[in-house]
């Protein structure tokens, strides 16, 4: 990454950041909104696990899009700093 | 000295925390049991969490003694740091599910749940995603404990009162702890990757040495490297300090009802330090043999089932003599046991009403764990191969004249020349004889 | 294909009267011919014809088919398409094929819709002119030298340009709205929560929607059916299965409460503007009710639109580092994209959390309760989509003024609404969306009114 570019990204970055302070100073305290619904929490019952042929199916196309693997269909990735 | 731990366990279900791959990540190659949500495949999105491991953090919760945080919202966050088996780049840990709890005077800070990442080898540079996504229960400990050895029997009382709640993974080690621990008045060490009890002790050991040399004690995270046993500096790059934790926007709050609290209460197991309470007073046992019994559910269950029809201070002590020595030399634990509870209790009563000697009984014992039959059977097959008392009697007079000399040492107060006789009778009858009954002729004989 | 609006078609694609493999050559004809220019594809589906006849054999044999039969549709690509690629015009995902389907194109697929490529679109989203992709900005069919609009720049493009029938675009503050303003086109944002999302690339978790493009309003409300319901293994959802605008009795606009606000007059350029009022007194002509509306804060939704934005799409964007596919996204993006990543990383410290996220939420809060309050007030609103004409592509604006653009739909948005853009009119030959908003889960009024507009 180019250093001047990138200061000059960060300092573009932050310039709505002066706009919001603007405009959230004369504002009352509100309760903060996380989420669109109010729905209570909705949870999923443990069952029966996806099938085979699901998981065959997907596996094909995840190791084909991984740029290194190994024979047993392991990710290659980078080797820890401290295990070194 | 203070000590304290964060601890993670596996839950037991049959399907990931945040979508429906199957959790029995070590049986199959690796990268199988995946799916794009436990990948982080471009576009995923979780589920809603697993029922079952919230309701099995809350039993866990509960025998922790912990206070259930209930009728609140309680957001899954993201925890973002980089690391090779994080697929997403965050991992999905939900704020406390209950706080407040104490195990053996150790509190208990508080329960969550979170997802294990994947398996990451650090050495090869490889990465399986069979793990990732599995429910973790998280415990976290007050800084309670004062030496590495105080920790090491906590750890192993709280992974007992876990394996009682029937609620983790029953496959050995997939314990993984975190500890720290810092020196009177020092800054606090944080110590990660130890995957064991004894990883655990070691740890704390060799931390608590190198704080000791030190004139000042630096503010960190280390690695425990099982291998040489000692722990070195993790690379700050690898130790987030700033987790940016936000409330996961694709899952919504879970909300923990006062009236599922109260039903997880009342059908859960005791947890093993009430148990040995109640069995050494209900039954009126030696504490230490009780201390044996409790050791795993199972065992203790299948104590309580024999007791109706047995006397229960004879069958703890062959529970913790005979029992448990034959399962350990088996290697087999209580749920492997092929034989019914009527055959053992069958076996037992034999014993108790002296029809057979103990050492019959362990003999039967050894041969029911192999070939589970009613252990009268087994006995009369036994028997068969065994020599009667007419056989048994020629063969001792055999003996006897075959060996003056140890005869004459016996009568002139030689005690092992007795031994030698009895083991020379064993030997003419090929090992058949009943050792006891042996003995008993060899005196009546030389007697005469 | 004369004068038939896309319900239209479609009964006439099941009756035999058209022929599926007839409109599918016609579609790729026009790609053939048009999209070297105007680039609103990155990459086109194979195996269309096959799939084309398929249909025909089966309407042929007297079978039943989907609600979408025969028709050709094109995907945002930052939705996942089986054995197309999900670039998100993006160089961290080129050459990722998606390994599988989003929902939405599942849906699309049992609906016997033909998929005829992955549209383009600005980087991972983030913007709105068309101008962003890696691959190449995107022309404006319907005013020559103009941009698109973003970020469903290419799904509105070849829809405008017949490249296909309907396009599934993504709106998190107004990227679908935009460009169907600057393009001419129909374009809708159903309420958060109606629309799965498994399968669509995150910009905003909390914002984005999938929705349609379409030449007409029956189009809009065909497609919407066909996606919208309930998700089992999605959590932030509504609990239903389906909708259905088309089978509605259409409601008069006799007594309907149509809310208008001084602020949008505020906000906008003067000439935008006629059109607006034309509609809004044509609507009063047939005998809608006009009810001003006070939104005294709606323009400080912009700026709190994307501090919250910034934020989730720097947590959305961690999974791109390269390891299990594509690239390291830091390493290879554009600058807009990075810009965002930048922002969201720094508001999101710890020590920032409460003066940036935590009072920008509060703020969203005050945004909705206000939106809430006129939709209570009136049955939708109805004004500018844009608050200014689209500039000449390439020229070069600032960030500020390309955010600008988004003062108008962003409320939508933020405030849980759901909104739909309708052409009308033009101003300098360029065209201009009138945006009629309502409340969650009122895609049926919103509609309703659109309809009637559409055929004045």
């Amino acid at each position: 990454m180019k250093d001047k570019n990138f200061d000059k990204i960060r300092e573009s970055a932050e310039e709505i950041l002066e706009s919001f302070a603007e405009i959230s100073e004369g504002l009352p305290s509100q309760e903060e909104t996380y989420y669109e619904q109010d729905t209570l929490s909705v949870l999923r019952s443990d069952g029966k696990p996806s099938s085979k042929k699901d998981l065959e199916e997907f596996r094909k196309n995840f190791l084909k899009n991984m740029p290194d693997r190994d024979e047993e269909g392991n990710l290659k990735v980078e080797v820890a700093e401290w295990a070194k | 000295m203070k000590i304290g731990f964060e601890i993670h366990e596996q839950l037991f279900t049959d399907q990931k925390l945040f979508c429906n791959c199957p959790t029995n990540y070590r049986d199959v190659p690796p990268n199988t049991n995946v799916c794009p949500v436990c990948t982080g495949m471009p576009g995923s999105k979780p589920s809603s969490p697993n029922e079952k491991a919230i309701d099995s953090a809350i039993e866990i919760a509960l025998m922790l003694n912990c206070e259930i945080v209930v009728d609140k919202s309680i957001y899954i966050q993201r925890k973002h740091y980089d690391y090779p088996d994080l697929p997403n780049g965050y991992q999905r840990t939900s704020l406390p599910i209950a706080e407040d709890g104490e195990l053996e005077d150790v509190g208990i800070r508080e329960v969550h749940i979170e997802e294990d990442p994947g398996k990451y080898d650090p050495v090869q540079g490889k990465v399986d995603f069979n793990r990732s996504g599995i429910p973790l229960v998280e415990i976290v400990t007050d800084p309670d404990l004062s030496s590495p050895e105080q920790a090491r029997d906590f750890l192993n009382t709280l992974i007992r009162t876990l394996e009682y709640s029937g609620r983790v993974r029953p496959e050995p080690s997939t314990l993984r702890a975190d500890t720290n621990i810092s020196l009177k008045g020092g800054n606090r060490v944080e110590v990660k990757n130890i995957n064991s009890v004894k990883g655990a002790f070691r740890a704390l050991k060799y931390e608590a040495m190198r704080q000791k040399r030190r004139k000042e004690v630096k503010r960190e995270t280390r690695a425990f490297m099982e291998g040489q046993m000692i722990t070195v500096p993790m690379r700050s790059k690898e130790v987030a300090e700033d987790y940016r934790n936000i409330p996961d926007p694709d899952i919504l709050p879970i909300r923990i009802e006062g009236e599922k609290v109260e039903k997880i209460r009342a059908e859960m197991h005791e947890p093993p330090h009430l148990r040995r309470k109640r069995v050494i007073e209900k039954y009126d046992i030696d504490p230490a043999v009780a201390d044996v019994l409790v050791t795993e559910r199972g065992f203790v269950d299948l104590f309580e089932a024999v007791t109706d029809e047995v006397d229960p201070r004879f069958a703890s002590h062959w529970f913790k003599d005979i029992l448990r020595k034959v399962l350990n030399y088996k290697d087999m634990g209580p749920e492997d046991i092929p034989f019914s509870v009527d055959n053992l209790v069958e076996l037992l009563k034999m014993v108790e009403r002296e029809e057979i000697t103990p050492e019959k009984g362990e003999l039967i014992l050894r041969k029911m764990v192999e070939d589970p039959k009613n252990p009268k059977k087994l006995l009369e097959e036994l028997d068969l191969k065994a020599i009667d008392r007419g056989k048994l009697v020629s063969s001792v007079e055999k003996v006897i004249q075959e060996n003056e000399e140890a005869v004459r040492d016996f009568r002139s107060g030689k005690k092992e020349a007795l031994n030698f006789l009895a083991g020379q009778v064993m030997k003419v009858t090929e090992g058949k004889a009943d050792p006891r009954e042996a003995m008993n002729v060899l005196e009546e004989r030389l007697d005469e | 294909m004369g004068e038939m609006n896309t319900l239209q078609k479609v009964e006439a694609i099941k009756s035999g009267e058209l022929s599926t493999t007839e409109n599918i050559e016609d579609k790729l004809e026009t790609i053939e011919e048009r999209d070297g220019e105007i680039n609103a594809f990155i990459e086109t589906n194979e195996d269309v014809l096959e799939r084309a006849k398929e249909i025909d054999r089966k309407i042929e044999r007297g079978e039943e088919v989907g609600k979408l039969a025969g028709l050709g549709i094109g995907i945002k690509s930052n939705i996942n398409t089986k054995g197309l690629q999900a670039t998100c015009a993006s160089k961290t995902l080129e050459g990722y094929v998606s390994a599988y389907d989003a929902v939405v194109v599942e849906r699309i697929r049992e609906e016997d819709g033909i998929i005829l490529g992955m549209n383009n679109m600005d980087e991972f989203a983030c913007g709105s002119s068309g101008e962003t992709s890696a691959f190449g900005p995107t022309k404006n069919p319907s005013a020559e030298d103009r941009i698109p609009g973003g970020s469903s720049s290419g799904g509105a493009a070849a829809v405008a340009s017949g490249m296909c029938d309907l396009a599934l675009g993504s709106d998190t503050g107004g990227s679908i709205r935009n460009p169907a303003s600057h393009c001419g086109v129909v374009g809708l944002k159903p309420t958060y929560g109606l629309v799965p999302r498994q399968g669509l690339v995150d910009l905003s978790m909390s914002f984005d929607q999938i929705g349609p493009l379409s030449t007409d309003v029956s189009g809009a409300a065909l497609l919407t059916e066909a996606i919208a319901g309930l998700n089992e293994n999605e959590s932030a959802m509504f609990d239903l299965e389906s909708v259905n605008y088309l089978g509605e009795v259409e409601v008069a606009l006799d007594g309907l409460k149509i809310g208008v606000s001084s602020k949008f007059r505020e906000l906008t350029d003067p000439e935008i503007m006629d059109p607006i009022d034309e509609a809004v007194d044509y609507l009063r002509d047939q005998g809608a009710e006009l009810v001003e509306v006070d939104l005294p804060n709606l323009e400080k939704a912009m700026p709190t639109f994307y501090l919250i934005l910034s934020v989730e799409f720097f947590s959305a964007t961690r999974k791109f580092d390269g390891r299990k596919y594509g690239r390291k996204i830091e390493e290879v993006c554009g600058e807009e994209v990075l810009r965002r990543i930048v922002r969201g990383k720094y508001i999101s410290r710890k020590e920032f959390k409460g003066k940036y996220y935590q009072r920008a939420l509060q703020i969203r809060t005050l945004i909705k309760k206000e939106l809430t309050e006129a939709l209570k007030k009136a049955d939708v609103l109805v004004g500018p989509t844009v608050p200014k004409l689209p500039h000449e592509l390439g020229e070069d604006i600032s960030p500020g003024e390309m955010y600008a653009y988004d003062y108008l739909t962003v409320p939508a948005n933020l405030g849980g609404l759901c909104a739909g853009v309708l052409p009308f009119g033009k101003v300098d030959g360029i065209p201009v969306g009138l945006q009629v908003q309502g409340p969650s889960l009122g895609e049926a009024s919103v509609l309703n009114v659109m309809k009637a507009l559409e055929k004045r």
